[in-house]
């Protein structure tokens, strides 16, 4: 099945879904050094993003999410791939400074859609969210 | 997107490879938001020890003196946290220097300080001023008028070496009236402090989807410029809110109609005692009531703050340790009010840095075996960071109750009486 969406960052990248229906920031919802999420009482609190495509609804918190993105994908910790509702310009600027491949605004609701486990395929440049499977 | 013949010969490398990288960053950007073309800034702010190194020089490389100006977020004093005993504070001291110095030599200016307003330096109603640091973004754009955009560290520098913005966002006149509305009910304010402002705003961010303009109506107009601060910086924390207009406050608020454009509000947000008590006790993520270190100064004190701080510390012993994050000019104010001297000799120091994400104390990475486990606070902003970023402990209360922790390290702090 495929689902058509708007480019963020381009490129192409897969892997199994981590789907969460709230915002999400770098900075400190994920931890750089282990890419698991570590926001005391997040729902996904010692969840892995690592090679993961993260699916969530849109980004928030400081503008230093950017160099904590840069951190994460440094140490081999970055989620492959994002997917969100509505993209805001902190989470634009660190998926396209760090060359997460992200799309935003599918044209269904992906957070009913995909569950956390489902292998995702996005194809951010060509705008398309491909659901390989469960 | 537009570009001028000078941006296109920026884009295309003829000025270097940092202008070129910067310029494509910016340009991706906007574009990934339909930004019809590029804006001349009227001044930027960037960080340049949260910017990785890597990035830094890349995107600094072969660039020349700006002919506008750049300012600068807090910054690292790896000296002073070697003069503390801090264990790893000499990981830190060389790459501070390179970029400090590559920094001085853009001819940048070395304000060092996320309240760069307090110093002077503030935008007009209207200048566009890209910027590091959520904080003095949505401090910046509701109490000034600035048209800001949110934006990221490393953005922010290409921003600055372009001297560019993406016309974009809240750049963009029509994109600022409030699409969101916040009402208070039932909540009595005439005894709230700096806290009590910093747990709505924490609150509100929290509810707000997306980031577009926010109104918050039923405040006493000409809200004290620390209480409104307090209000509007604590949205980027638990959200992306940029813009908090406070009705009969800030200056594209004068009356509700005036914040939301004459139009409706696409949803409106109720704040009562609830939602108050909630929030605090969100705020609080601690088991034990020892505390080891106290924090002022996100965003960066006033003097008015300090002031506060030292008639609390008069003649008193701190058991824990205390940073009070200020810019150096409001520091040299503090000092010669001999404000500074109080808060030193009850053990407390002062630091030109960013309290809660790099608070030396907190940090594992900086104090190494020093770190303190717990930390009491009355910001939200840096409750919030010092528990994830530093995962310590973390007390949230009053001005007050965070000086008596620091002279007994316990926590006796209370759940306010929400009137």
């Amino acid at each position: 099945m495929e689902i058509r969406a708007h480019m963020v960052s381009a490129g192409q990248a897969e892997g199994e879904a981590v789907v969460y229906n709230g915002p999400f920031a770098f900075l400190g919802d994920l931890n750089p050094v282990t890419g698991l999420i570590c926001m005391p009482r997040h729902k996904l609190e010692g969840e892995s993003l690592v090679n993961k495509v993260f699916v969530f609804t849109t980004g928030k918190g400081s503008s230093g999410c950017d160099f904590a993105a840069w951190a994460a994908k440094k140490n081999g910790k970055a989620p492959a791939a994002i997917i969100c509702l509505e993209s805001e310009p902190v989470l634009s600027g660190a998926v396209i400074a760090t060359e997460i491949p992200t799309v935003d605004c599918p044209e269904v609701n992906v957070l009913e859609l995909i569950k956390t486990g489902d292998y995702v395929k996005v194809h951010a440049t060509e705008g398309i969210i491909e659901l390989a499977g469960r | 997107m537009f570009l001028t013949n000078e941006e296109k010969r920026m884009l295309d490398g003829k000025f270097g490879q940092g202008i070129h990288r910067s310029m494509d960053l910016l340009v991706k950007l906007g574009e990934s938001f339909d930004a019809e073309r590029l804006v001349p800034v009227t001044y930027a702010h960037v960080s340049y020890d949260f910017c990785p190194k890597d990035f830094w020089d890349m995107f600094t490389e072969d660039v020349p003196r700006t002919p506008h100006r750049v300012t600068t977020h807090p910054s690292y004093s790896p000296e002073k946290w070697k003069e503390w005993g801090l264990s790893l504070a000499g990981n830190w001291e060389k790459e501070h220097e390179e970029k400090l110095r590559r920094y001085l030599d853009l001819g940048w200016l070395r304000t060092e300080t996320c309240a760069e307003y307090l110093l002077g330096i503030f935008p007009r109603k209207g200048d566009i001023v890209p910027m590091a640091g959520s904080c003095m973004q949505v401090a910046n754009n509701s109490l000034f008028g600035a048209r800001v955009d949110r934006m990221g560290i490393l953005v922010s520098l290409a921003a600055a070496v372009c001297g560019r913005t993406p016309m974009m966002g809240l750049v963009i006149p029509e994109n600022r009236y409030a699409g969101h509305l916040v009402e208070l009910e039932d909540l009595d304010v005439s005894d709230w402090t700096m806290a009590h402002y910093h747990c709505l705003g924490y609150y509100i961010g929290s509810q707000v989807p997306g980031f577009k303009p926010v109104a918050v109506k039923g405040l006493p107009p000409n809200l004290p410029f620390d209480f409104a601060r307090a209000l509007v910086i604590s949205m980027p924390t638990s959200g992306a809110v940029t813009l908090a207009h406070i009705v009969g406050t800030t200056p594209e608020a004068p009356t509700l109609e005036a914040a939301l454009g004459n139009n409706k509000p696409q949803q409106v947000i109720r704040v009562g005692k609830r939602e108050m008590k909630e929030t605090w006790e969100r705020l609080n993520v601690w088991e034990d009531d020892t505390v080891e270190h106290v924090t002022f100064g996100c965003p960066h004190a006033t003097i008015d703050e300090i002031g506060r701080i030292a008639a609390l510390l008069e003649g008193k012993t701190l058991k824990t340790t205390m940073l009070i994050g200020a810019s150096a000019p409001v520091e040299t104010l503090a000092r010669q009010q001999g404000w500074a001297d109080v808060i030193e000799k009850a053990g407390g120091h002062f630091l030109p840095a960013c309290p809660s994400i790099a608070n030396p104390f907190t940090r594992a990475d900086i104090a190494g075996d020093k770190q303190a486990k717990s930390a009491a606070t009355n910001s939200a902003r840096s409750a919030h960071y010092i528990a994830s970023v530093c995962g310590v402990s973390v007390f949230f209360g009053t001005e007050e109750e965070c000086v008596n922790a620091a002279i007994t390290g316990k926590w006796k702090g209370e759940m306010p009486k929400w009137k």
